[in-house]
């Protein structure tokens, strides 16, 4: 299928790794141009290289912290200086890890007993304030061209807190992306563009493998025992890859999918259960 | 009906004077004792905690310019928090507790009263009382939500404020009541 994006200049934040490089390595493969930004040069220049190889002279990568929203417009403006106007912005930025030391202590763990409110401030620079900047810094470029694909990658506890794992930050913090992104459609949809958000469910990337371990640590079980508790509520029955959510967003991106706007889909192996 | 809040000490909290009188009054109504001593203190002896939300009337998050405007809006959601916390260690100890967010309806539904800065506090605070009613919820403690869009009046939101007080309402937690004389026209 001919997604019509071919040509098009995308943004993908956060996306030297994961999720971010799958949705990067889609849109490079169907000829879009391509700008990376993360705050790792290390990582950028190895995901770089990789995308260069699918599409040489159409990839570029930018290190910069994508929560800081004049760092923002200083990615978006070297990305139109380099490539053209924005016509897709993909808003891809982790939460706030509390213990940043401990590996995979993964992002927004506490109880509400403990946690105190500066760690949500954090949490709302990371998830709220960074896809707010992005989309505001590209919207006029969409505006001008009459079309335009903003996606941001949320977390299925925006629909659906998680009660069983200890990640208090997400789930106060992603409702309301979600519900900035259905808002911001709302606002856009006159113009050509649309603005979804993704429930992500159980995906496996570098970053959730590592949470895994440290969770069967914290729990004194095994990455087995851990995997399977979780496996076994998703009716699919695995895990899923990074490309399996790059699927998606590439076709929300797509020419095709210009109705669709204003939705939060998961991509979890059925793993949700809101009507 | 006896809504059985004779006695219980009540503390309301945010910035819209108007909700927070009317809650004052139709709690107090029920006998209810509202806690009369500075923030902070006030919460540490609640049974009740009500916080509202700041209304903007039309604010639209394209037209903000200034992040500075994100977090004026988000400090509703973290004073929230403040309050809550000084309430539970009491309320954990009796057994016994009730928090009520005060938001907009928007956060529900795209056509209610536009307000997307008090729709994205308000989102946080549904967030929230899943987190309060899943970790606290076995203690007797509820969280919920009353959502405010129409032309609800100060009276309106008070009364379906009390209601989710009440001991009746005992089994009600991490749930939203929109009070908006039906204009959203969002199923769930």
């Amino acid at each position: 299928m001919d997604y019509g994006i071919s040509g098009r200049v995308a943004i993908v934040s956060g996306g030297s790794r994961g999720i971010g490089r799958a949705i990067a390595t889609t849109f490079a493969r169907e000829g879009a141009k391509v700008v990376i930004a993360s705050r790792t040069q290390s990582s950028l220049d190895e995901t770089l290289a990789e995308l260069e190889d699918i599409a040489p002279g159409n990839v570029h990568g930018i290190a910069a912290s994508m929560t800081d929203p004049a760092s923002v417009d200083r990615v978006v403006a070297e990305s139109r200086d380099r490539f053209g106007p924005i016509s897709i912005a993909i808003s891809n930025v982790i939460g706030h890890v509390i213990d940043a030391a401990k590996e995979g202590s993964g992002p927004g763990a506490g109880t509400f007993e403990g946690m105190e409110t500066d760690a949500y401030r954090e949490e709302f620079t990371q998830l709220l304030v960074s896809s707010w900047a992005l989309a505001r810094a590209c919207v006029p470029d969409m505006q001008q061209q009459g079309w335009g694909r903003i996606c941001n990658i949320g977390s299925g506890v925006a629909r659906e807190p998680s009660t069983h794992l200890p990640h208090l930050l997400p789930n106060v913090v992603r409702p309301p992306v979600a519900g900035m992104h259905r808002l911001l459609a709302a606002r856009l949809a006159a113009e050509g563009i649309t603005v979804n958000n993704i429930l992500t469910g159980s995906i496996l990337t570098e970053r959730n493998r590592s949470y895994w371990e440290w969770l069967a640590r914290e729990r004194n079980t095994s990455v087995a025992v851990e995997t399977q508790d979780m496996t076994q509520r998703i009716p699919a029955g695995r895990f899923g890859e990074p490309s399996e959510m790059a699927a998606l967003v590439a076709f929300l991106c797509s020419d095709r999918a210009r109705m669709i706007t204003g939705q939060s889909i998961p991509v979890g192996g059925g793993g949700s259960a809101h009507l | 009906m006896d809504l059985q809040l004779k006695g219980r000490v009540v503390s309301v909290c945010g910035p819209d004077e108007g909700t927070l009188a009317a809650c004052r009054r139709v709690l107090a109504a029920e006998g209810a004792v509202i806690a009369e001593s500075s923030p902070g203190t006030a919460e540490a002896q609640a049974d009740v905690v009500v916080a509202v939300g700041r209304s903007r009337p039309g604010s639209d998050l394209l037209e903000v310019s200034d992040p500075d405007e994100l977090y004026a809006a988000w400090a509703d959601v973290t004073n929230a928090v403040d309050a809550y916390r000084a309430a539970l260690p009491r309320m954990l100890a009796q057994k016994w507790g009730r928090f009520v967010w005060v938001g907009s309806a928007q956060a529900k539904s795209v056509d209610a009263e536009a307000d997307e800065l008090a729709a994205v506090a308000s989102l946080g605070m549904l967030g929230l009382n899943k987190v309060v009613t899943g970790e606290v919820g076995s203690s007797g403690i509820t969280a919920n939500a009353v959502l405010r869009g129409g032309m609800a009046t100060d009276e309106d939101v008070a009364n379906a404020v009390t209601f989710l007080c009440s001991e009746g309402a005992a089994y009600l937690s991490g749930i939203t009541i929109t009070v908006d004389g039906g204009v959203g026209s969002a199923i769930f």
